[in-house]
């Protein structure tokens, strides 16, 4: 017999797993093609995309690993016993600050990328606070109930993402695919940030591994799940090439919704196919904003123990979308999201290094 | 009483020899001579009250520090009947009655198990009703029915006429609109559910009897799923879910597309549906509001009427709704057949008490739909999910086997699988026994 644990503030390995995809697939993925077609001959973005994509997938096995042997513990609980006390406080606040500026961007982005196929007189304050209003009621209630969210929409995000495809492959033209290996070396590097940005958000594995109690093989599981991203994303990319050709996804800002827009239901039942698909993928934006403002709220928490968790919601709520209206336009957009992403990445494979230094030196058990 | 009690003590005190003792004679008299079931001794004023109040008889003897309580309660009942609120086209037609040992012997009848348990509590402080606790001990988890025995102990009220206001007191959130206590007439469904690990509350009074805990993919389950093949169970459960979409975004997707979105539906329809609303002179919300309001009314009216008059209100509300509010200009057609579709896809949801909940959250979806279009649906649908996956029912997620993801629940969820292949009691319930034969039954 088993006790009700599973009703339980706890998750079983399975809801981490499922958490990062939806964290991963995001808005990023709506305007993902552009960039990589900016710099790239024909379809040979999907090599920095798919390097990048298996760097992430192994970096985001590493820290799987790693943080195994400390699972059930937060992470400001485990980084005080590998580093000293004030350094794991800065990290958890870096961390903090790190997500909150995730849940913005995805706020800006919902705004934005509504703003242009949904709405046109309503104004991108409303959008986005009504937006946020919704996380807001997320991340008030149970840290498990956002998680399960996640299992409820990825089937559904998953399953437009197929639609789409599958309505789109008769546009396909294979002469806009090929030639294929023309990009130069130092066009591929260029196009490499935009790779990688996509995938940096697996440092949620950080935070919510306290939430799991006895996790086993998790780096391999985690490998696994990693290939969701990295499928959707080439398929995205490709498909974009495919159907539009690399100048005219170049020159497209969100050519994933323009791809649903030359898709067509059969039975016509929605003219504009391109609504329906926003509207699902909102959710799995939704995702991935309510995590990110989770986990900041969550990374607050484990400093202040003493202060109630809805003080902390209610205060980087107004902050989150002060910075979400900061860049002025797209293309100020961009370059807050890239810097973002270097930082998530460059952060987690600084903290993996230094944890996993630190504890050969210093011989620090985890839980066994 | 009469021919069990008095006869035979009379009978026979006028022939035989009996004791002198007062206490003898008592024990003569409880053992020998009172032919009445259920004969208890008892020695305090408290073990008597409820029972005498109930319609037991009391029989004192002078000199005994003792006296027999005997059970002689009785009196009239309604007939076993169908049930009215879930009927099925195949499958048992009895239905729970008001007396509560009619109910018990209902229940035993499906289950002949000897861990079938029935827990006597009595409830209200002044009505001192009855009310059972029944479970299968081996099945049930043991925390579950703690908790659930808990809950039933904090209730402080002078009478519960209805198991509805048990239902109040055990729930968990009481601001949710979903029902997180199953309530059902079946017999059949209460005792598929003790099988499963769930707990069954039988009030005395009332042939509504309670099952917790409850989850959402429950509530869109019949007992005739199981009484069909599989294949036809899987296509109505199928069917069922396609109702439950249709019952909550209908009139909110007219109202977003209509108002906000026109370019998403084909070219012919919007124009046909435009110059179909040629001269009404409201807004798609107001129409829709407005619609939906009077559906509820003629709903409600129709519920309340005797059932000679209560066809009247079908007719008048057919002539209102469908003919003469159109030619009126009030409404368009369009916006006719989107509520009766509405309506009838609500009515096809299996439990009453979440059909009534579709409707609430329908009139949210409106509103929602009114202020951002299709937008607002499904910032109002992640909403709805928000706080789905927050609820529980006693403790049980009522996401679940959805939410916390259970793979081996599913092959009783959205479809039906062949009974064969449903030979594990619902993971989510995490029973003792975890092996059934068959779950469904």
């Amino acid at each position: 017999m088993r006790p009700f644990e599973y009703s339980d503030e706890t998750i079983s390995e399975k809801e981490l797993l499922i958490a990062l995809p939806s964290m991963l697939i995001a808005s990023g993925v709506l305007s993902l093609p552009k960039l990589l077609a900016m710099y790239t001959v024909a379809a040979d973005g999907w090599i920095p995309l798919f390097v990048s994509g298996i760097t992430n997938l192994i970096m985001a096995a590493c820290v799987a690993r790693f943080t195994m042997q400390f699972a059930g513990q937060p992470f400001y609980s485990y980084a005080s016993k590998l580093v000293t006390r004030p350094v794991a406080w800065f990290f958890t606040m870096a961390f903090c600050g790190l997500f909150v500026a995730i849940a913005a961007l995805e706020v800006r982005e919902i705004a934005d990328i509504s703003k242009s196929y949904l709405f046109h007189r309503t104004p991108v304050e409303v959008i986005a606070l009504s937006f946020l209003l919704v996380v807001v009621y997320a991340v008030c209630g149970s840290r498990a109930g956002i998680l399960r969210l996640n299992l409820l929409f990825l089937p559904i995000i998953l399953f437009i993402f197929i639609l789409l495809l599958s309505l789109d492959i008769k546009f396909i033209e294979m002469k806009n695919l090929l030639p294929m290996f023309q990009t130069d070396m130092k066009d591929y590097m260029r196009a490499m940030p935009a790779g990688i940005g996509s995938y940096s958000w697996f440092g949620i594995i950080w935070f919510y591994i306290a939430l799991i109690k006895k996790p086993k093989k998790l780096g391999r599981k985690v490998a696994k799940v990693m290939c969701i991203p990295i499928v959707v994303y080439l398929l995205f990319y490709v498909a974009c090439i495919g159907v539009f050709g690399n100048m005219v996804t170049a020159n497209m800002i969100y050519p994933v919704v323009e791809l649903a827009k030359e898709a067509e239901l059969p039975g016509g039942i929605f003219e504009r196919f391109e609504s329906v698909f926003f509207v699902v993928w909102l959710m799995a934006i939704f995702n991935t904003t309510a995590m990110a403002f989770d986990i900041a709220v969550y990374a607050l928490n484990s400093l202040f123990r003493k202060v109630d968790k809805h003080k902390f919601v209610f205060t980087l709520a107004p902050v989150i979308f002060l910075i979400a209206f900061i860049p002025q336009n797209t293309e100020s957009v961009r370059s807050y999201d890239s810097v973002l992403n270097y930082f998530a990445l460059s952060f987690s494979l600084f903290l993996l290094l230094l944890f996993v230094t630190v504890q050969k030196t210093k011989g620090v058990k985890g839980n066994g | 009483m009469h021919s069990n009690i008095m006869k035979n003590v009379q009978h026979v005190t006028e022939r035989k020899q009996l004791p002198e003792n007062p206490k003898q004679l008592l024990h003569t008299i409880f053992l020998e001579i009172i032919s009445a079931t259920d004969v208890k001794i008892a020695k305090t004023i408290d073990d008597l009250f409820n029972d005498l109040l109930y319609g037991n008889t009391i029989f004192l003897l002078d000199g005994v520090d003792m006296v027999l309580n005997i059970n002689t309660a009785g009196w009239e009942g309604r007939q076993i009947e169908e049930p009215i609120t879930e009927g099925v086209i195949r499958g048992p037609r009895e239905g729970f009655v008001e007396n509560l040992l009619t109910n018990m012997m209902l229940v035993r009848r499906h289950i002949r198990d000897p861990n079938l348990r029935f827990d006597k509590h009595s409830i209200g402080k002044r009505s001192k009703k009855y009310m059972i606790v029944s479970y299968v001990e081996g099945i049930v988890h043991p925390e579950l029915l703690q908790e659930i025995k808990r809950r039933l102990q904090t209730i402080d009220m002078d009478d519960a006429p209805d198991t509805g206001y048990i239902e109040e007191w055990l729930q968990d959130s009481f601001l949710s609109p979903f029902p997180q206590i199953t309530n059902t007439e079946r017999p059949d469904k209460v005792s598929s559910a003790l099988l499963q690990g769930k707990v069954a509350i039988l009030l005395d009074g009332t042939p509504f009897v309670l099952i917790a805990p409850a989850t959402f993919g429950n509530a869109l389950q019949s007992p005739e799923d199981y009484y069909e093949r599989f294949v036809i169970a899987t296509f109505i459960r199928l069917l069922r879910y396609l109702a439950a979409f249709i019952a909550i975004f209908m009139p909110a997707l007219y109202i977003a597309l209509l108002s906000y979105q026109p370019g998403m539906l084909p070219t012919n329809l919007t124009i046909s549906i435009a110059a179909a609303r040629e001269g009404v002179p409201f807004p798609p919300f107001v129409e829709a509001i407005m619609m939906v309001i009077t559906m509820e009314l003629l709903r409600e009216a129709g519920a309340r009427l005797p059932k000679t008059i209560g066809q009247t209100i079908g007719i008048v509300g057919g002539l209102v709704i469908g003919d003469a509010a159109v030619s009126a200009g009030i409404v368009s057609p369009v916006m006719v057949v989107i509520i009766a579709l509405n309506a009838v896809a609500s009515f096809a949801i299996p439990e009453y008490s979440l059909g009534i909940s579709f409707r609430i959250i329908l009139l949210g979806f409106m509103i929602a739909a009114g202020l951002l279009g299709i937008y607002g649906i499904i910032l109002a649908y992640i909403m709805v999910n928000i706080h789905i996956v927050n609820l529980k029912s006693v403790g049980v997620p009522y996401s679940a086997p959805f939410g916390p993801f259970f793979k081996g629940d599913w092959n009783d969820l959205v479809m039906r699988a062949p009974l064969q292949t449903i030979n594990r009691r619902p993971v989510y319930m995490q029973t003792k026994d975890d092996k059934s034969g068959n779950k469904g039954e």
